[in-house]
């Protein structure tokens, strides 16, 4: 493929811009001006567009980023669209860095028929240093005013190939138009992980003639290189190119229950693949099976050597070998590294550059990679079966199993198997967990367990997230209600509300407003076990005692607003858990007084064996009366057409909790 | 048993004594057990150990050091395992170390370089800002701990000197802090003291050529937060030190008293304010014909609002002096210093002479300590004084914003004082007052409810005053985010919001306001139970009592936020359903404010409730504290109280 210097450059016909930089006219600019924008947005994009290729370089290939954009600010709420931040890599260690070029800037503003046209300067472009590795660059265009029409190109020229840019399509404001096109020669190859709620206009793959130059430095006696002795090269070949398309996106504003903007936002994402300049030999790099992931991250210092790592706890774990219950043997593990190792809360599929297993230990710290390899080796040096499982968290996004990319990960845990097919999934980030449960951020779908038995494993299968009320509750002539709740946090719930007593009691009173605390004790023995909240409580009734007395006792106890708000919906819903909330109260009746009336029993369930609600009042002595509540979501799922019968079941079930216990004076 | 602290007071660094112990092993330090009850009582942590110094080595320098261990008791103490210290352009740090020991004191590791991490401070809405900071971060898997931080910080920024405030936070022991100011020779240190036990007096010695000044605290112990009390930070031991003269990168100043920092400061921004001719010209034009001084002032603030906007660039010096008026011509943005100055040139251009002056803006930020003239302030606003006004007026502008109201300065700058910059020298003058008659919200909700308990409403509510704060960005936004966030703060258990419309008041108001009308349904808001229908016609301003203390009240009692509330709620029920009990009226007067609520059934069959609850601003001593309770749990009653209505056909 590679070809000495012959034959003339070969132009390859482009198929036309959406937008060229700086040809706004006066009446075009009256056109946008006049057409409404979408959502009574204080700013939209007009268009944006952006194209990737590939080219030859000195000694190397880069890759050119442009993008050109216009945007049309309506409202001063929308000025914070003229500031736009471009992020650019560097490697400190190899070399190399990402450039932006090519920055020019335009502002437009209509006054009558006079467009004017204010250049972008360079005064007000400020750089940044944000870590090692990135920069992040700010531009802020000039004179920009309610009415303004933005435009902005750049170019961003890299010299990391596995960094091919990923494109947003959608964005905070509404989008007319946004478009995205690569160009990739044949001896480079990228998978693409393209997402959205709204259809592409334009999804297009074809073939053009692709050239490029490549120059390749030669040494001379001195090891310097010199232009003039530089070899020259013309490539030609085949390249593959993409172009991407959507018109009319809305604005994008995350709703409630969601799990992170990204899984939500039409955009394409791309991960290198394979390189192969000569198709008579090997490829220069490939990346493929999730077999070949497995052998590279074997062979990452920064995964594979925790694994082997041999530390002062993999030592100390080698004891519990004594354990004979293999379940009992992993929690003891978990358990030990829990205690040696603090979890930095920083989610990682990697250790850290630098670090080592034997400094992790040592600094009682470390990232999730770096505390569950370390568990991963302690377990097999317990004897287990031990395996990492690579998963992504909720706030880092879905996961396209079809895809062996390993970017689409940010965490690892630790896999177990036990014999009869049964396996035991472990995390030693969170000491308020049981051992049963990964943390709630991992429950997100399905993890890749790695090794011989390499599969996709199902992380829903979990623990509920339970809230258990229960309440002995004596009422007064005056409609006081007094007694002991106890509240019981299960399940996810209990992890989330293993906290001090004072911020328990203080929690819960800010829910229950209306009660007056005079007791609050918290028992929470172990993480295996519930957090349960005992109070003595009572809620005010009138001055006076009443002939006739209405009580409500689960509108106060349950919740008293519905937690599902909004009535629109767009995207679906997305819990970690199921959740099922439960409510028993006795209730016993003041002295004189009998039943006049009482709420009837209801039950309703969601389609699709979505959850359902339970209310149930029944007279177990002339005395007391026994309310039971129930309200399930059994799916961690929902679409967006579902969630409208959600809110529906919660509706009524607020509303029968707000019906009144009649009760009259003999 | 205490830890000795001879090491210290040598004045050698911990680490480097710690290594002359290193062939035996460093001696345990900071063990748990040594802590006394006392101090482990409400704590999350609990300072063992901080040293702070001041050395002014001039005019143009000065060196901090911080030294400090903390024991940290559990996970809710886990936010002092890490430290942040900051530096930019005109401060670096020298050194940065720490330790951490386990619950018996033994060392378990130093900190190392590459455990410190170099990160910019980006706030989040600058352009560009050379604010950065090294952290690190030496939390444990188990507890308690202690972890120890060192580290030492040269400013040539000595318009600031410390603020030492051993016990900033809630839920925080201090076992033993000290603070010492090095002078050099013929500079007088300025300090003043807040809350300092009684015997911990300050020392004042001379040693060499040097003065040094050193105060202590010991055994403070945690202190609970508590419900309407004064901030921390007014409540627990502090001193104050500012310099009698400093020079800032060539810019050199004395300061004893507010006008010479007013001075400085406007000297330093001075001929910064000429305008290009096409400007001024506009400007003489916008004017012209204008007899009204505040009609001028007006036209000339909107021209601002509508040519400019906000950028923050904070860089430097450029932290305290603006860019010429020139560049905001050209560019149409500028940060809060170079838009005052730009609109004092406008101003200047229309004949109106204006001052700019400093605040210390945020809407959670206490007025700056006016007793102690020292650099407090952290934004720029301008005073307009009118010159052809009988008695005294000024119009105070917020140059930063498109939106804000004309002569508004609301939550963001108002109750609070600011320094009027002049070249003779300002004084602290008080910004706009917001009380209660202010800010006021007044809402009439006509609630339409049918046979079935099914309702509908139309809610109008004006807001006015700090009340407006809140909502005036709402109308800026596209509808859909107006109807999720009005959503979100709508207090009923079931409803569905189907109009949302905003009106503001007009640009002469002197205080904003914003009508906000809404129209929901509400289903299921009283479905009838027998023959019963209830309904609390208070629907959307219950106010629940404050939480009760745990314990004696510890501190004042402090109502900053003043308001007014008035509603009026128009109840249209079914013709088959009348009143069969009507709660009676209630009239609470006290000293921490008023409240009433009334209900009366019309003549055509409506019933109408008003509530009305005016809080002023006051401040009260503790032992006012369960008065002021029973206040609060009586408007949670009276907030409470139902209707029923009884179905008269049935």
């Amino acid at each position: 493929m590679l070809s000495g210097l012959a034959g003339r450059p070969h132009y390859v016909q482009a198929q036309e811009a959406p937008i060229k930089f700086g040809k706004l006219d006066a009446k075009e600019a009256a056109t946008l001006l006049a057409s409404p924008t979408p959502d009574s947005a204080a700013a939209e994009v007009l268009c944006d567009f952006g194209q990737s290729t590939i080219q030859g370089a000195n000694g190397r290939f880069e890759l050119r980023f442009e993008r050109t954009a216009r945007l049309l600010i309506r409202r001063a709420a929308g000025y914070e669209h003229a500031t736009v931040h471009v992020l650019l890599y560097h490697d400190p260690k190899e070399g190399g860095r990402e450039e932006i070029q090519q920055l020019k800037g335009l502002t437009y503003n209509l006054t009558g028929t006079t467009l004017s046209k204010e250049p972008l300067r360079t005064e007000a472009v400020f750089s940044r240093k944000i870590d090692e590795r990135l920069d992040e660059y700010a531009f802020t265009l000039p004179n920009v005013r309610e009415g303004s029409i933005l435009e902005f190109t750049y170019l961003v020229r890299s010299p990391f190939l596995f960094n091919l840019q990923d494109w947003q399509f959608q964005q905070d404001i509404p989008v007319r138009w946004s478009e995205y096109r690569t160009v990739i020669p044949s001896f480079y190859r990228y998978k693409e992980l393209s997402r959205t709620y709204w259809p592409f206009t334009i999804n297009e793959t074809s073939a053009k003639f692709y050239t490029t130059t490549y120059r390749e430095p030669t040494r001379n006696s001195y090891g310097t290189t010199t232009e003039a002795s530089d070899k020259t090269y013309n490539i030609n070949t085949q390249a593959l190119t993409r172009r991407w398309a959507v018109k009319n996106l809305p604005a994008f504003r995350p709703e409630p229950f969601m799990t992170t903007r990204r899984d939500y936002l039409s955009r394409v994402d791309f991960e290198l693949e394979r390189i192969q300049f000569d198709p008579q030999h090997a490829p220069q790099f490939i990346a493929g099976s999730w077999a070949e992931i497995e052998k590279e991250l074997l062979e990452d210092e920064k995964f594979g050597q925790y694994l082997k790592a041999t530390t002062s706890l993999s030592t100390n774990t080698a004891a519990l070998r004594n354990l004979p219950n293999l379940t009992e043997r992993a929690h003891a593990v978990r358990q030990l590294v829990l205690q040696q190792v603090a979890y930095t809360n920083t989610p990682s599929y990697l250790a850290r550059p630098g670090s080592t297993p034997r400094r992790i230990v040592d600094q009682r710290q470390g990232n999730a990679a770096e505390v569950n390899l370390l568990l991963i080796a302690a377990l097999r040096t317990a004897g287990l079966d031990a395996q990492p499982l690579l998963l992504s968290t909720r706030q880092h996004g879905q996961v396209q199993t079809e895809l062996p990319v390993v970017s689409q990960f940010n965490y690892v845990v630790a896999h177990v198997a036990l014999p009869d097919n049964k396996e035991l999934l472990l995390d030693a980030t969170d000491a308020s967990l049981p051992p049963a449960l990964l943390p709630e951020s991992c429950l997100n779908a399905q993890g890749r367990l790695l090794g011989p038995a390499g599969r996709w494993v199902n992380l829903m299968d979990t623990a509920p997230h339970l809230l258990y009320t229960h309440a002995q509750l004596t009422a007064t002539p005056q409609g006081e209600l007094r007694g002991s709740i106890r509240q019981e946090y299960a399940g996810y719930a209990a992890s989330e509300h293993r906290r001090p007593l004072s911020e328990l009691r203080q929690q819960w009173q800010q829910a229950h407003p209306d009660w007056q605390i005079s007791k609050a004790e918290v028992s929470s023995p172990d993480v295996a076990r519930p957090v349960a909240l005992e109070l003595t409580a009572a809620l005010p009734g009138a001055e006076a005692p009443a002939a006739t007395l209405y009580l409500r006792p689960l509108q106060q106890l349950l919740m008293t607003a519905n937690p599902f708000r909004h009535a629109e919906r767009l995207y679906p819903v997305d819990f970690a858990t199921v959740q099922r909330i439960e409510y028993a109260t006795d209730l016993t009746l003041p002295a004189g007084y009998v039943v006049a009336e009482l709420p009837a029993n209801m039950q309703l369930v969601l389609p699709n064996g979505g959850g359902r609600f339970l209310f149930s009042i029944t007279q177990p002595t002339p005395q007391t009366l026994a309310l039971v509540g129930r309200i399930h979501l059994l799916k961690t799922r929902y679409s967006a057409e579902e969630y409208h019968a959600i809110r529906e079941l919660y509706a009524k079930a607020v509303t029968k909790f707000a019906e009144p216990i009649v009760l009259q004076r003999q | 048993m205490r830890i000795s602290l001879p090491i210290l007071l040598a004045g050698s660094s911990w680490l480097l004594a710690s290594e002359a112990y290193a062939a035996y092993g460093p001696a345990p330090k900071y063990a748990v057990a040594d802590l006394p009850a006392t101090l482990r009582e409400n704590a999350h942590a609990v300072i063992r150990r901080q040293e702070e110094t001041l050395l002014v080595k001039s005019v143009g320098r000065t060196v901090e050091t911080t030294h400090r261990a903390v024991t940290i008791l559990d996970e809710v103490g886990a936010r002092w395992a890490s430290e942040l210290v900051y530096y930019s352009s005109l401060n670096t740090i020298s050194y940065f170390r720490g330790a951490v020991y386990d619950a018996t004191g033994r060392q378990l590791r130093q900190l190392r370089t590459q455990d410190i991490h170099d990160i910019s401070l980006s706030d989040g809405f600058s352009l560009a800002t050379d604010a950065r900071g090294r952290v690190a971060d030496l939390s444990q898997p188990t507890y308690p701990y202690t972890v120890e931080f060192e580290y030492e910080v040269i400013s040539d920024n000595p318009l600031f000197y410390s603020t030492w405030r051993p016990q900033p936070v809630e839920q925080l022991a201090v076992e033993q802090a000290s603070f010492k100011v090095t002078m050099p020779a013929g500079m007088a240190l300025r300090y003043q003291e807040q809350h300092l036990p009684t015997g911990t007096a300050q020392t004042k010695r001379t040693q060499g050529s040097q003065e040094i000044y050193e105060w202590q605290v010991h055994d403070l112990a945690a202190r609970e937060e508590e419900a309407d009390a004064p901030p921390v930070a007014e409540l627990t031991p502090a001193v104050f030190t500012a310099p009698t003269e400093f020079e800032v990168q060539g810019h050199a100043g004395r300061l004893s008293n507010w006008a010479d920092l007013s001075r400085w400061t406007y000297d330093l921004n001075a001929g910064r304010d000429e305008l290009p001719p096409a400007i001024k010209a506009g400007i003489a034009a916008l004017v012209q014909g204008e007899t009204d001084e505040r009609a001028k002032i007006r036209k000339v603030y909107h021209f601002l609002q509508a040519n400019t906007r906000y950028i923050s660039v904070q860089l430097g010096l450029g932290g305290w002096q603006t860019f010429p008026a020139s560049s905001v011509a050209a560019n149409g943005y500028g940060d809060c210093k170079a838009l005052t100055n730009y609109c004092k040139a406008l101003l200047g251009a229309a004949g109106i002479k204006a001052h700019a002056a400093l605040v210390k803006a945020g809407s959670d930020e206490q007025d700056i300590l006016t007793s102690f003239p020292s650099s407090q302030f952290n934004h720029v606003v301008l005073c307009v004084p009118l010159a052809q006004s009988t008695k005294p007026d000024t119009v105070w502008l917020e140059c930063t914003s498109q939106t804000n109201p004309f002569g508004y300065m609301g939550g963001f700058t108002g109750n609070r004082h600011a320094l009027l910059l002049l070249p003779e020298g300002g004084k602290l003058i008080p910004t706009p007052r917001y009380g209660a008659a202010e800010n006021r919200r007044e809402r009439l909700a006509n609630v339409f409810l049918d046979v079935n308990g099914d309702a509908t409403a139309t809610l109008r509510t004006i807001r006015t005053g700090l009340e407006y704060d809140g909502v005036s960005g709402l109308p800026g936004l596209e509808l859909a985010e107006q109807k999720k966030r009005i959503s979100n703060r709508l207090a009923l258990p079931n409803f569905t919001l189907n109009k949302v419309a905003f009106k503001h008041s007009g640009p002469e108001a002197t205080i904003p306001s914003l009508t906000e009308s809404l129209a929901l349904t509400m289903p299921a808001l009283a479905p009838p139970s027998g023959k019963r229908v209830f309904i609390t016609p208070n629907l959307l301003s219950r106010m629940a009592p404050p939480q009760a203390t745990v314990g004696e009240r510890q501190t004042d009692l402090w109502l900053d936020h003043a308001f007014t509330q008035q509603d009026t709620v128009m109840l249209h029920v079914p013709a088959s359903l009348h009143p069969e009990q009507l709660p009676a009226p209630v009239q609470l007067t006290t000293q921490f404010g008023t409240y009433s609520s009334q209900l009366l059934a019309l003549p055509d069959g409506s019933i109408r409730y008003v509530r009305r609850l005016v809080m002023p601003r006051t401040r009260f001593t503790r032992t006012d504290y369960p008065a002021y309770l029973e206040f609060r749990r009586k408007i949670s009653a009276a907030d409470k109280a139902q209707i029923v209505l009884l179905k008269t056909d049935a």
